[in-house]
């Protein structure tokens, strides 16, 4: 009865249009590189389109980079950091990271679950973040996550007006019928002082955007602004349960996307 | 030719679009160990192999001349002196990096 319980408590919030959805960052400045250089990266959870309350991370389970098929562990490379979010500050991680040969280059973490109290459930967010260097190689291809977005545009170079394709997949198969969270970056994002800006002068609809996955494992959604947009498919992981607590598994992609001049 | 006709081809498939975008990429690296590597390929993705690589003195006298392997790629032995080198995919399809870009 508790489990079902819990079952509906999550339904209920996975359905609950609100505007104020976790999301885990994987953030880096520039994406289409044309020169070899060390990059930074700047993993922080919050809540980055009404820029609200920033959460602590804990020691992530995994971070690698993948470039033509071969995978970088840049675990040991993580740094602790304390971002300023626009209201609190909160635990999160950095690292730098050297791009040289010519390709795409996919950053992956599995963070620590995140218990969140208010609705006594654990989240974790398995997110993919492009990198791309004068030639695409691979981002069309999956990594073999427990549950992933597979980007069907190139995640690094989008354009305003424009639609962005991913296939959401669970255990490496197409996940049907999940409901995938989307918003974009509002603050500022300072790369040196690890912050987000006091103010965010972007829109932030009234309710939660969502696509729902098709029987493909589809969504789509079409870009109405430049910025950094993330795509956070709630629940689609095989992981469930963590710690006795029922544990929401999402996937979470970020994208590129420009004006189009 | 022919394979990189058929390396086109391949290119096509796995990306699914017409390979019409098609500007020459080349990239080369001082491998600190007194050579050179160069990686080339196309912005649609598809594969340089077989594609000329020249290497020129300061003076623009041809000293090397090479192909891009399987791997798109093509190490030599780095020159004394200036040097610039061209990755010549054909008429309007040259790249052109002077040997000062070229470093670790």
């Amino acid at each position: 009865m508790k489990s079902l319980l819990s079952g509906v408590a999550i339904a209920a919030i996975a359905m609950t249009s609100q505007a104020n959805a976790h999301f885990q960052l994987l953030y880096t400045p520039h994406v289409m590189l044309d020169k070899a250089q060390e990059i930074p990266l700047k993993l922080m959870f919050g809540h980055p389109m009404e820029n609200g309350h920033a959460m602590d991370m804990g020691k992530p389970v995994a971070f690698d980079v993948y470039f033509k098929g071969k995978k970088k562990d840049l675990l040991p490379t993580l740094k602790p950091i304390m971002w300023t979010g626009a209201h609190n500050e909160a635990h999160a991680f950095e690292t730098s990271y050297k791009v040289k040969r010519n390709g795409d280059y996919i950053f992956a973490l599995t963070p620590a679950p995140y218990y969140e109290g208010s609705e006594d459930i654990y989240i974790q967010q398995i997110t993919k973040s492009y990198v791309n260097k004068a030639m695409p190689t691979d981002w069309n291809e999956p990594l073999g996550l427990p549950t992933e977005i597979v980007p069907l545009n190139k995640p690094y170079q989008n354009f305003v007006g424009g639609t962005f394709t991913g296939q959401l997949l669970s255990g490496g198969k197409p996940a049907a019928g999940v409901e995938c969270e989307i918003e974009y970056i509002n603050p500022a994002i300072d790369v040196e002082k690890n912050a987000f800006s006091k103010d965010a002068s972007g829109p932030v609809p009234d309710s939660a955007m969502v696509a729902v996955t098709d029987p493909s494992g589809l969504f789509t959604f079409g870009l109405p602004r430049a910025g950094t947009w993330g795509f956070a498919c709630l629940g689609a992981g095989p992981v469930t349960e963590h710690e006795g607590k029922a544990l929401s598994q999402d996937a979470v992609l970020w994208i590129d996307v420009k004006p189009f001049q | 030719m022919k394979q990189l006709i058929a390396l086109s081809m391949f290119g096509l498939m796995t990306l699914g679009g017409p390979a019409l975008a098609h500007t020459p990429v080349c990239a080369c690296y001082d491998n600190g160990d007194g050579t050179v590597l160069c990686e080339g390929g196309f912005s649609d993705g598809s594969s340089a192999s077989g594609v000329g690589l020249l290497v020129y003195d300061g003076d623009d006298k041809l000293i090397l001349e090479g192909k891009m392997n399987e791997d798109s790629e093509f190490e030599f032995n780095k020159p004394d002196g200036d040097y610039h080198v061209i990755f010549d995919a054909g008429p309007g399809h040259e790249v052109t990096i002077d040997g000062s870009e070229i470093v670790e």
